[in-house]
C-alpha cells in the first residue's frame, strides 16, 4: 500500500520547509522528505534578501528596488517581486517575535564574526541590538578559546568599516572552565542550566567577568552561545546584571542561530500538518512519460516508493548535494536535470578568490514555473518544480541573496503544486 | 679582506638554506636573500621524496649512490622532517619484466637494501594496491617535509650568526672592477615581509624597512636561485643555461598508502605516490618550460596523474583531491649537450665557477641536482666557497642534528602531551620534534586548535609567528595549518585572528586576503566533488557569514549607516519627530 | 544528496583490513566526504553536557584522518561517546561517523585498555546483558528480589561501577519465548495467519507473507508484551510468523568497544536469518536499535556471509506495516481507550528515519492523543547511562526530555526503545508504552 500525498516535497533546508508550508497552504497534503540536517545549521541565521548587485556594487539599501536591475535569469526575475515580498511574509509569519527585519523595506547592517557588517533582511531578535545603524556605543566580548571571533580585532575592523559609534573589544575567559575544544554547543548549555561557575550561576558569573570592560558601552556583544533552550532567560539575566543590552554575533559553524531557525521551521511544518520523513536519501524516481509519479527512499538497502501528484526539488546546491560534479562534469543527481557548465573544469572559476565563479551559480533551469527545463527549453516533467539553492542562475554569496531565494522560490513552487494536485 | 668572510647566498630553498647553515657553521657571516618566504621556489613544489636511490638504480647509478648515502645521513640530522615510509617498485602485468629485474640489480649494486615481495606480500603491506600487480621491490624510500628541513636549516643558520632576509627580491648583482661585491635588493611591502617585532626588539635581526632597497657587499655571493639561476646570471652579466622542467602534483585528501609506490617501468609520467603528512602526493610529468613563473598550469595534467596512477592504487580513482601545484626543476646541461627530451637531462648537479668560466671573480652558481642530495651539494659548494676565502673549518652538516632532531627519541615520548588530545599531541610533536616542550609546554593560557584538519593549537601558530612574522604563509609551511581538506575555510581567520594584537588590524586583514588567495591557487586544480563542495561552503562561510568579499572597511566608497535598518524603535521613533531616541539617534550619527 | 549512498563498486571505500595481525580497519578514505561542517557536532548530546567529549567530528573523520601506519593512540575520550548516532543522522555529507566511533573504540578497548581493569570488567558484563539476563530469568522472582537489594546495588556501584541510583529492569515470569513455545510456535502462527487472511479475502496460501522475528534481549526477557503484540498485529495481516533462536544484536557490545563479543553474536544471527531471507522471509524488528544494528552496523563492521542478506532484509516492525499494508486505512476505522501520549523517538530509530513514524499514524487514531516531545536525546543510550561515572552526564543529557514530557499533555509515554523507556521512566515516573502495543489494542 504506497505512501502517497498530494505534494512532495524532496529536501528539508528553507526552500523546502517553506514549499511544503504554502503547498500545505493551498489545502494539499504535503510530505517533506529530507536527508540529513540542513545547510541552515552552518549558517549564520540571517535570512538574506540582496545586499549587492552582481556587479559587487553595494551595500544595498533597498533591495527591492534592486531586484528589477537583476538578469533574466535570475531567481528573483523568474518569480518576481510580488513573490519575494511574499516569500518574506511567509517566512515572517513562521517565526514570528524570533526574529526582525520585517518592518522595513530596508537592509539591515548586522555585525559579522569576521569583524565587519552586512546587509541582510531579516535577523533574530538576540542579533537586533547589534545593529550597526543603531549609534550606541558597543563592547564585544570574545572567549580565550573560542577561535572563531577575536573581539577586540573585530572592534578595529568595525571601526575601520566606519560604523557610526565607538567600539571596544576584549577577550576573558569564560567563568565555567571547559577543555580547550569543548563547542559553543558546551557553553550554551552552561548557560541554559546555569551551571556553578566561580561560586555562582554561569550567567551571574559571565555578567562579572564582562562588567570591569563595559565603559561606556550601552550594549554589549557575544559570539552567538547565548542559551538555547532558555536563550531568552539568559540574555535577560545578563542583560540585567550588566544594565546593558546584549545582542549576539553569528560565527562559523556551528550555528546554534541556524539551529533555531531550523526548529522554527520544522514547529510551524507540524503545525501545518506536513509529514515529514527524514533520515534516508532519495535516490530515484519513476515517471510516466512526462509526470514523475513517485521517488524512491533508500532506507538502509531498502527502497521504497513515495508518490505524489505533484513534486518539489529542493535539495540545495553544492553544498547541500543537490547538485553533484565529478571531474567530467556537473549533474542534477535524482532527476538527472540539466545543469549548463562549460565542458572544461578550468572555465568553473576565477584565479581571484572572490571571483565571478561560475560555480556560484550552478543549478538547473527554471521556466517561468520553476519547473526545471531540458535542453530545448521545455520542463523535465510537468509536475516537478525546484527551489532553492539547487535553481541556478543566482550568487547568493557575493548578492547575500540565499534566503531571499529560497523563500521566494519556495514559496511559489509550493503553492503551484499545491494548486494544481488539488 | 676582513676577518670574518661575507657571503650572500641568493635563494631560500633547500640548497640556499643548506649553504647558508654549512658556511655559518664554518665561522662565514652568512646573509641569505630570498625573494618570497622560505621554500618559495622548487623546494616548496615537490613531491616531497627522500629517495633510496632506487629510482636512479637503472638510469645512473652515480646519483643512486649518493641519494642512498644522504637518505641516511638525512634520517639522523632531520628525523623531524623525515618519515620512513619504505618504498614500493610495483610491477604491473603490462610492465616489462627485463626493466624489474634490471632494477633489483641496480639497487644491489649501488648498495641500496632491495627485497623482492610478491603480489601477496605486496599487498600486505599496502591494501588499496590493484588486486592485478605482479610483485614489487622494496626499497628504503621515506618521506621528507620540505618545509620544516629549510626552515630548520635556515635556524641553525642563524643560531650560527646568519641573517636570513626573506622577501628581499636581488635586483642586481653588483660589480666592481670586473669583480662581483654583492648583491642589490628590494624588501618587499606587504604583510609578506617579516616585521616581527619581537624579533626587532631582542636585536637579534635587523629587517629592512618594506618597500625599500638595500645593498648588502659580501666578499663572496652564491647563487643558489635554482630555476631562476639564469636570471640572477644575466644580472652578472654571465649566461647560466637552466633549461626549467614543470611537473605537476596532486595532493589527495588523505593517505591511500603508507608507503611510498613507484610504478617499475622505465621512465615515464605519473609514476609515484608519496605518502606525505596527512595526505598522499601524486606525481607527476615532465616538460621544458620557457620562463619559471609563467607556464600553464593544466587539466590534462591532474587528469592524467589520477587515472594512470589508479591502475596502481584503484581507489584513487574516486577519492578526493583537495589541490595541486606545479614545480620547476633547475635542470642543467653544459653548453652543447642538447638533449631535447627534459627527462633525459642529468639530475646531476653542476658548481659553475664564473671566474673560471666567465672570468667574473666573486660568484658561483649552482645549478641542476636533486633536493635528496642537497646537504652533499651544499657541502661541494661550502668547499668550494672556503678554499676561495681561505676558510679552513671542515664540514660538520652531516654529523649535527638541526634543531627540532636533536633528541631524536623525543617523538617517542609525545605522550607528554601537555593537555591536548592524544592524536592532537602526536602531530605536534611529529611537526616539532624535539622543540615540542619547549613550544607546547610552555605555553600559558588556553591553547585550543586553530587548525582542525592539520590539529595544530595555538600554540605552535605563535611559535611560527615569532619565527616569521605576519607572512601567514610562511607560518603554514612551518606548521602546515590551513593545508588540510577545508583549505582554509575554517581556520585562515583564525590563524589571522593570533597576529592581533602585536600587529594592527589592517595588516591582520591583509595578511588573511594573502593567505587566502594562496590557499585558492591551489585548490582551484581539484574543484569537482567533495572538493567544490568544500570550495563553495569556504566561499559562502567567507563571503556569505563574514562578508569578506563586500567589507566596507576594504571599500574606498564609505557606508551611509543611516540609510539602512535601525530597528523599529529608531523607525517610529523617526517618523515622530519628537521621539526622544530618534532626536538622541539622529545627532549621534551627524558626527 | 549525496553519493556516498549509493552502493559501492568493488574499488571504491569498503573497509579493508590494513593490519591483519591487530584487525584494524582502515577507515580512512572515510574521511573524504567531511567537509568539516560540524554540523555532527551541533548534534552531539554528549558533547553538549560533557567537554572532556571533543565531539563527533574530532572522534571520527579527524581523528581517523591524522592517523598513519602503526599509530596506536586513539583518544580515551571515544569511550565518552554514548553510540547515539544522531551524527550519522546529521551528517549532510555522508560521513561513517559512527563507524568511525565503533572501530575507533574497538581498537582503543583492544590495544589500549587494561583487560584486568573495573571499568573494562564493567563494559563487558554490560555489554553482555543477555548472558546475565538469560540467567537471571531462570528464577525471575528471585533475581528481582536480590536486584532490588540495597546490598546489591551497593555491590554494584562500589566493586563494579554500576550506578545504584537506577532501578534494575525487572525480568517477566515468563519469557517471550517460553509464550511463543507455549502457545504452538510457527505452526500455530501459520494457522493463525490463514485465519485472519481467510477474514481479509486475501489467498490463504500464499507464501508471500512471512516475516522473521527478531525480538532482541529485552522484548524477550523483560517486556514480552511487546512481542505478543508484534506477533498479534502480524498474525492480524495474514502475516506467518516464525522465531528463530538468536544472539543479542550487539548494539551494547559496540558500545563498549566489544567488537569481538559483537562479531561472535551477528555470526550466530546472520546464519539463523539469513536461511529464512532465502526462503522469502523478511526481518522484524520490535527494537529500534536491534534494527538499527542488523541494517547498518553488520555490514559496515563485519564481512561474514549473510550479513550483507540480513541487512537488506531488515525492517522496523511497524515501518514494514506502513510499507507494505494499508497501516492507515486499517487505523482510520480503529479505535482505542482515551489515552494521551507523551512520544520520544529514540536516536536509532531517527537515524532509519522512523522517528515520525509513530506520531503520524496515531495522530488521527481514535482515543489517542499523541505529542512528539521533541528532537532531544534520552540520555541513556543503552549501557551508557548505567555506568556510574556516566550516569550525571547521562540525566543532564536526559532533562531537556523530561522537561518536554512534563509539559506535554500525556501521562503516558511512548517509545520504542527499551532503554529509552528505562530512562523515561527513571525521570518522570510514567508508564512507557511501545507503539505496537498500541497497534494491537486497536487492530486486534
Amino acid at each position: 500500500m504506497p505512501i502517497r500525498e498530494d505534494v512532495l516535497v524532496v529536501g528539508g533546508g528553507l526552500a523546502g520547509a517553506t514549499a511544503a508550508l504554502s503547498a500545505a497552504e493551498t489545502g494539499a497534503s504535503v510530505r517533506l522528505v529530507s536527508y540529513k540536517k540542513s545547510t541552515l545549521r552552518f549558517a549564520s541565521g540571517f535570512v538574506d534578501a540582496l545586499g549587492y548587485a552582481p556587479d559587487g556594487e553595494g551595500p544595498i539599501a533597498d533591495p527591492f528596488e534592486a531586484i528589477a536591475e537583476l538578469p533574466a535569469d535570475h531567481p528573483y526575475s523568474v518569480v518576481g517581486e510580488d513573490a519575494v515580498r511574499e516569500g518574506f511574509e511567509l517566512f515572517d509569519g513562521v517565526v514570528g517575535d524570533a526574529y526582525r527585519g520585517g518592518h522595513t523595506d530596508a537592509n539591515a547592517l548586522l555585525l559579522t564574526h569576521g569583524g565587519t557588517v552586512k546587509p541582510t533582511a531579516r535577523y533574530p531578535e538576540s542579533a537586533a541590538p547589534g545593529l550597526a545603524s543603531d549609534p550606541r556605543d558597543a563592547l564585544l566580548v570574545g572567549f580565550e578559546s573560542l577561535t572563531d571571533f577575536d573581539a577586540p580585532l573585530a572592534a578595529r575592523h568595525l571601526s575601520a568599516a566606519g560604523v557610526p559609534f565607538s567600539v571596544e573589544g576584549v577577550t576573558v575567559s569564560f567563568p565555567r572552565r571547559f577543555r580547550a575544544d569543548a563547542k559553543v554547543t558546551r557553553f550554551a548549555k552552561a548557560l541554559d542550566r546555569d551551571e556553578r561557575a566561580d561560586g555562582a550561576g554561569t550567567r551571574r558569573a559571565l555578567a562579572e567577568t564582562v562588567a570591569p570592560h563595559l565603559g561606556a558601552a550601552e550594549r554589549v556583544g557575544f559570539p552567538a552561545l547565548l542559551g538555547d533552550e532558555r536563550a531568552d532567560e539568559v540574555r535577560a539575566d545578563l542583560e540585567a546584571a550588566l544594565g546593558a543590552e546584549v545582542f549576539e554575533i553569528p560565527t562559523g559553524p556551528p550555528s546554534l542561530l541556524g539551529l533555531k531557525l531550523e526548529d522554527a521551521l520544522y514547529s510551524a511544518l507540524d503545525e501545518a500538518g506536513v509529514r515529514i520523513s527524514t533520515g534516508n536519501p532519495v535516490v530515484d524516481y519513476e515517471a510516466d512519460g512526462e509526470r514523475v509519479r513517485a521517488v524512491y527512499v533508500d532506507r538502509k538497502g531498502q527502497r521504497v516508493p513515495y508518490h505524489a501528484e505533484q513534486f518539489v526539488l529542493a535539495t540545495g546546491g553544492l553544498v547541500g548535494k543537490g547538485i553533484d560534479s565529478g571531474r567530467g562534469g556537473v549533474e542534477e543527481p535524482i532527476f538527472g536535470c540539466r545543469v549548463p557548465h562549460s565542458e572544461d573544469r578550468y572555465d568553473w572559476f576565477e584565479d581571484d578568490a572572490f571571483g565571478d565563479h561560475a560555480f556560484a551559480r550552478f543549478g538547473v533551469v527554471p521556466d517561468a514555473e520553476l519547473r526545471p527545463t531540458d535542453e530545448g527549453g521545455g520542463p523535465h516533467f510537468s509536475n516537478l518544480r525546484a527551489a532553492g539553492g539547487v535553481v541556478g542562475g543566482a550568487d547568493f554569496a557575493a548578492e547575500k541573496s540565499g534566503g531571499g531565494v529560497s523563500l521566494a522560490t519556495g514559496l511559489v513552487a509550493g503553492r503551484n503544486a499545491g494548486e494544481e494536485a488539488t | 679582506m676582513t676577518d670574518t668572510p661575507t657571503v650572500v647566498v641568493i635563494g631560500g630553498g633547500s640548497t640556499g638554506t643548506g649553504i647558508a647553515r654549512d658556511l655559518a657553521m664554518r665561522g662565514a657571516d652568512v646573509t641569505l636573500v630570498e625573494r618570497g618566504n622560505l621554500t618559495h621556489g622548487t623546494t616548496g613544489r615537490m613531491h616531497g621524496l627522500l629517495h633510496s636511490g632506487g629510482r636512479y638504480a637503472v638510469s645512473d647509478q652515480a646519483s643512486a649512490k649518493e641519494c642512498i648515502e644522504e637518505n641516511r645521513v638525512l634520517r639522523d640530522i632531520a628525523s623531524h622532517c623525515v618519515e620512513m615510509t619504505g618504498g614500493l617498485f610495483v610491477q604491473r602485468p603490462e610492465d616489462p619484466d627485463d626493466y624489474f629485474e634490471e632494477k633489483l640489480r641496480g639497487c644491489r649494486e649501488c648498495g641500496i637494501p632491495a627485497e623482492e615481495l610478491t603480489a601477496e606480500e605486496a599487498r600486505a603491506v599496502e591494501p588499496f594496491l590493484a588486486k592485478d600487480v605482479k610483485r614489487a621491490i622494496r626499497v628504503p624510500d621515506g618521506a621528507i617535509d620540505p618545509f620544516r628541513l629549510c626552515v630548520a636549516n635556515a635556524a641553525s643558520a642563524e643560531r650560527h650568526g646568519a641573517r636570513i632576509e626573506t622577501h628581499a627580491e636581488v635586483v642586481d648583482v653588483l660589480r666592481d672592477g670586473g669583480e662581483v661585491v654583492g648583491v642589490e635588493v628590494e624588501h618587499a611591502s606587504g604583510p609578506g615581509k617579516r616585521t616581527s617585532p619581537a624579533n626587532a626588539a631582542s636585536g637579534q635581526r635587523t629587517h629592512q624597512a618594506s618597500g625599500t632597497t638595500e645593498e648588502i657587499r659580501a666578499d663572496y655571493v652564491v647563487n643558489a636561485s635554482g630555476a631562476w639561476a639564469g636570471q640572477i646570471g644575466d644580472m652578472a652579466g654571465v649566461s647560466v643555461e637552466v633549461r626549467p622542467s614543470k611537473g605537476v602534483m596532486v595532493i589527495m585528501n588523505t593517505r591511500q598508502v603508507d608507503t611510498v609506490i613507484n610504478r617499475c617501468r622505465p621512465k615515464g609520467d605519473a609514476d609515484i605516490i608519496v605518502p606525505h603528512e596527512t595526505t598522499a602526493i601524486l606525481g607527476t610529468t615532465d616538460e621544458e618550460v620557457e620562463d619559471p613563473d609563467d607556464y600553464p598550469e593544466e587539466q590534462w595534467e591532474v587528469d592524467l596523474m589520477i587515472d594512470t596512477l589508479s591502475e596502481l592504487v584503484p581507489i584513487l580513482k574516486g577519492a578526493r583531491t583537495i589541490r595541486s601545484f606545479w614545480g620547476v626543476r633547475p635542470l642543467y646541461e653544459p653548453p652543447g649537450t642538447g638533449t631535447t627530451d627534459p627527462t633525459d637531462i642529468t639530475r646531476d648537479f653542476f658548481l659553475l665557477d664564473h671566474e673560471e668560466r666567465d672570468d667574473l671573480p666573486g660568484m658561483t652558481s649552482i645549478v641542476g641536482g636533486k633536493f635528496t642530495t642537497y646537504r652533499m651539494m651544499a657541502e661541494k659548494i661550502s668547499d668550494h666557497v672556503c678554499e676561495k676565502l681561505g676558510v679552513e673549518a671542515a664540514c660538520r652538516t652531516a654529523e649535527v642534528p638541526l634543531p627540532g632532531s636533536e633528541d631524536a627519541g623525543v617523538l617517542d615520548d609525545y605522550m607528554e602531551s601537555f593537555g591536548l588530545r592524544s592524536p592532537v599531541a602526536r602531530r605536534s610533536a611529529q611537526r616539532l620534534g624535539s622543540r615540542s616542550r619547549e613550544v607546547l609546554g610552555g605555553w600559558s593560557g588556553a591553547n585550543p586548535v586553530v587548525c582542525d584538519c592539520e590539529a595544530v593549537t595555538r600554540a605552535e601558530i605563535h611559535d611560527a609567528i615569532e619565527g616569521s612574522g605576519t607572512d601567514l604563509n610562511a607560518v603554514r609551511i612551518r606548521t602546515r595549518a590551513s593545508m588540510g581538506n577545508c583549505q582554509g575555510a575554517f581556520c585562515c581567520h583564525r590563524m589571522a585572528q593570533e597576529l592581533h594584537p602585536d600587529h594592527d588590524e589592517r595588516t591582520v586583514r591583509s595578511a588573511l586576503d594573502e593567505l587566502y588567495q594562496e590557499r585558492w591557487k591551489g585548490e582551484r586544480h581539484a574543484l569537482w566533488g567533495e572538493q567544490l563542495s568544500q570550495a563553495m561552503l569556504k566561499y559562502a562561510l567567507h563571503a556569505t557569514t563574514m562578508n569578506r568579499d563586500g567589507d566596507p572597511a576594504a571599500r574606498d566608497e564609505a557606508v551611509d549607516f543611516g540609510a539602512f535598518d535601525a530597528g523599529p524603535a529608531a523607525e517610529a521613533g523617526s517618523a515622530d519627530a519628537s521621539g526622544d531616541r530618534a532626536a538622541t539617534d539622529g545627532g549621534d550619527r551627524a558626527d | 544528496m549525496s553519493d556516498a549512498e549509493q552502493p559501492r563498486s568493488e574499488d571504491d571505500f569498503e573497509p579493508v583490513q590494513v593490519f591483519p595481525e591487530a584487525e584494524e580497519m582502515d577507515l580512512r578514505p572515510g574521511a573524504d566526504n567531511c567537509y568539516k561542517c560540524t554540523t555532527c557536532d551541533s548534534v552531539c548530546p554528549v558533547a553538549e553536557v560533557d567537554d572532556e567529549f571533543p565531539g563527533p567530528k574530532f572522534q571520527g573523520p579527524e581523528q581517523w584522518r591524522l592517523k598513519r601506519k602503526g599509530d596506536e593512540d586513539i583518544d580515551p575520550s571515544v569511550m565518552s561517546c554514548s553510540n547515539c548516532m544522531r551524527c550519522d543522522n546529521a551528517c549532510p555529507s555522508s560521513v561513517p561517523l559512527s563507524q568511525m566511533h565503533n572501530a575507533a573504540r574497538g581498537e582503543y578497548v583492544e590495544a589500549q585498555m587494561d583487560t584486568l581493569s573495573r571499568e573494562y570488567v564493567r563494559n563487558r558484563v554490560l555489554a553482555n546483558y543477555r548472558t546475565m539476563a538469560e540467567l537471571g530469568s531462570k528464577v525471575p522472582r528471585l533475581t528481582n528480589f536480590v536486584m532490588g537489594l540495597g546490598v546489591t546495588k551497593l555491590f554494584n556501584e562500589k566493586v563494579l561501577g554500576i550506578t545504584s541510583k537506577r532501578d534494575f529492569p525487572e525480568f517477566a515470569e515468563q519469557t517471550f519465548r517460553e509464550w511463543w513455545e507455549e502457545r504452538g510456535g510457527a505452526a500455530a502462527s501459520k494457522k493463525r495467519a490463514r485465519e485472519a487472511r481467510a477474514e481479509r479475502g486475501d489467498d490463504t496460501t500464499s507464501d508471500e507473507k512471512r516475516v522473521a522475528y527478531f525480538h532482541g534481549c529485552y522484548s524477550n526477557y523483560n517486556t514480552p508484551e511487546v512481542g505478543k503484540a508484534l506477533v498479534r498485529v502480524f498474525e492480524s495481516f495474514g502475516y506467518e510468523v516464525v522465531v528463530p533462536r538468536q544472539r543479542c544484536s550487539g548494539t551494547p557490545m559496540f558500545a563498549n568497544g566489544m567488537l569481538k563479543d559483537a562479531e561472535r553474536a551477528a555470526g550466530v544471527n546472520a546464519e539463523r536469518f539469513s536461511g529464512l531471507i532465502e526462503e522469502g522471509y523478511d526481518v522484524v524488528a520490535s527494537c529500534t536499535s536491534c534494527s538499527m544494528s542488523l541494517r547498518q552496523e553488520y555490514p559496515e563492521l563485519f564481512s561474514m556471509d549473510g550479513v550483507e542478506d540480513l541487512s537488506n532484509h531488515t525492517y522496523e516492525a511497524m515501518e514494514y506495516l506502513r510499507i507494505h499494508e494499508d497501516l492507515e486505512g486499517a487505523l482510520e476505522e480503529a479505535s482505542v481507550s482515551d489515552r494521551s501520549y507523551a512520544y520520544h523517538a529514540p536516536c536509532h530509530a531517527r537515524n532509519q528515519g522512523l522517528d515520525r513514524q509513530a506520531v503520524e499514524l496515531f495522530r488521527d487514531l481514535d482515543g489517542v492523543t499523541i505529542e512528539d516531545v521533541g528532537p532531544s536525546c534520552s540520555g541513556i543510550s543503552g549501557t551508557y547511562g548505567w555506568k556510574a561515572e556516566k550516569y550525571d552526564t547521562s540525566m543532564a543529557i536526559g532533562e531537556e526530555m523530561f522537561e518536554h514530557m512534563e509539559h506535554a499533555a500525556g501521562e503516558v509515554g511512548m517509545t520504542e526503545c527499551p532503554t529509552c523507556s528505562m530512562q523515561m521512566e527513571h525521570g518522570t515516573g510514567y508508564e512507557i508504552r511501545h507503539p505496537l502495543q498500541v497497534l494491537e489494542e486497536a487492530l486486534t
